[in-house]
């Protein structure tokens, strides 16, 4: 008898709380009706070794999954975790580095700063590789946990059911129109390099002077809050071209209709700019006078020079972006 | 080599598990006199395996199951539902269609053997 109790103890404990009552009484009277009329420890014996591990049998009986995360999340899972670290990890690189240089101690030597910037980024880079590991993993278990679809085959990394269409992602057959997921790793990680520039510009951007103590940061070359009045705009900027890679991914070729996305995304993100570099305060003065004197010319000649340079080179990039999109796009 | 075989056996089974159940549920029974059923019948189907199977048949509403606590020991009976019975109709037909298709198969390959 009191093995019978542990028995059943040792298997509803295992269960949800609200089925305990019920599968309990329930194989309390299968065990009971298998047992002989008058029966001694050696029956129950038999029958509860007919039953097996009281672990197993609680498993069969639990709905949810043994596993974290099953073949049908598995290997969109892998693939984001493997885009999304690195992105992570260099965002957290370049503040860290931001906030170095913002907070440098002066008398401090070559020696030690350049340890010092490679021990905390090795321990950025971890911290951050652990927190996206953590928080993506959470949710795909949690997706696993409530998807609804029991039966559904494992998801391709479009979230959809695999079709041979998705053979068009795989690199092997990438032709001119073909959006492979570098190409989108790239260029998400091109956003990443220019925002974090840009939110921290008075720390990243600006001269830099060898010195006994190493590479100094002399002066910043834009004022912030000129260069920060703009960015809510900025903010659509960085929001577009984050979903247009994703949108790019999940759908792996260039389409005509990606490509018209792209050229409104060029437009709007080269209009923007130009706006800012023509901002007549957004260059430092003492910026401005230091290259000017470097370069022996004045210093609206320079400031010329500069944003004219800047203009064109980012107009030239825009139509190569927009022309090669459509030849991409046409091209099949 | 023998667990081999033994592992694709348990394989081979476990898809007409369901179905032999399903079969026995026209009328209400208990865990054990189904076990007893199917003995009978010469289908060795393990316990552990049997009463979550049940349950699981339960949730998907193809089984409904009842209390009966009139005697002095409680039993739960299960009886197939409509839905359960139109399923277990249609399983029924396509298992009966893949052994004809199966057995002419085997059937085949050991006239090709002797060949």
């Amino acid at each position: 008898m009191n093995l019978i109790d542990v028995y059943i103890q040792e298997v509803t404990r295992r269960l949800p709380e609200k089925n305990r009552a019920d599968i309990g009484l329930e194989l309390r009277s299968t065990i009971e009706d298998t047992l002989p009329d008058d029966y001694d420890e050696e029956d129950v014996n038999t029958v509860l070794q007919e039953l097996g591990n009281p672990a197993a049998l609680a498993s069969e009986y639990r709905d949810q999954p043994m596993h974290l995360i099953g073949p049908r999340y598995f290997d969109i899972y892998v693939s984001l975790l493997k885009m999304i670290v690195p992105i992570a990890a260099v965002v957290a690189l370049i503040s860290m580095i931001a906030k170095y240089f913002g907070a440098f101690g002066e008398e401090e030597a070559i020696l030690n700063a350049v340890l010092h910037i490679i021990g905390e980024g090795i321990w950025v880079v971890i911290q951050v590789g652990i927190q996206v590991f953590f928080w993506l993993t959470l949710v795909f278990a949690i997706l696993e946990r409530t998807d609804k679809g029991k039966y559904g085959e494992p998801l391709a990394t479009n979230f959809k059911k695999w079709t041979p269409n998705d053979l068009k992602n795989v690199a092997y057959i990438s032709g001119e129109n073909s959006i492979t997921k570098l190409r989108v790793f790239g260029s998400l990680m091109w956003t990443t390099v220019w925002a974090t520039l840009y939110f921290y510009a008075n720390q990243l951007i600006g001269v830099y002077e060898g010195s006994e103590v190493g590479l100094e940061f002399v002066m910043p070359a834009l004022t912030q809050g000129v260069l920060m009045s703009y960015w809510p705009l900025v903010l659509v900027v960085i929001l577009l071209e984050v979903s247009s890679s994703i949108y790019k991914l999940i759908i792996g070729k260039w389409t005509t209709k990606i490509a018209i996305f792209n050229t409104v995304i060029e437009l709007i993100s080269t209009s923007l700019f130009i706006v800012i570099l023509s901002n007549p305060n957004l260059f430092q003065p003492e910026f401005l006078s230091y290259m000017s004197d470097l370069f022996n010319i004045s210093s609206s000649q320079f400031k010329f020079w500069l944003v004219g340079g800047a203009i064109i080179i980012l107009v030239l990039s825009a139509t190569i972006s927009i022309f090669d999109g459509f030849r991409r796009a046409l091209n099949r | 080599m023998d667990d081999l075989k033994n592992s694709l056996a348990t394989e081979l089974r476990r898809g007409t598990l369901t179905l032999a159940v399903l079969s026995q549920l026209g009328t209400p029974q208990y865990g054990y006199s189904l076990v007893q059923l199917l003995e009978k019948s010469g289908i060795d189907i393990d316990q552990s395996t049997l009463y979550p199977l049940l349950r699981r048949l339960e949730k998907r509403e193809l089984v409904t199951s009842s209390w009966d606590k009139s005697e002095n020991r409680p039993r739960k009976y299960y009886v197939l539902s409509e839905y359960g019975h139109e399923i277990y109709l249609q399983l029924k037909e396509e298992w009966i269609e893949n052994s004809k298709v199966l057995y002419k198969l085997l059937e085949g390959g050991g006239k090709n053997e002797s060949d």
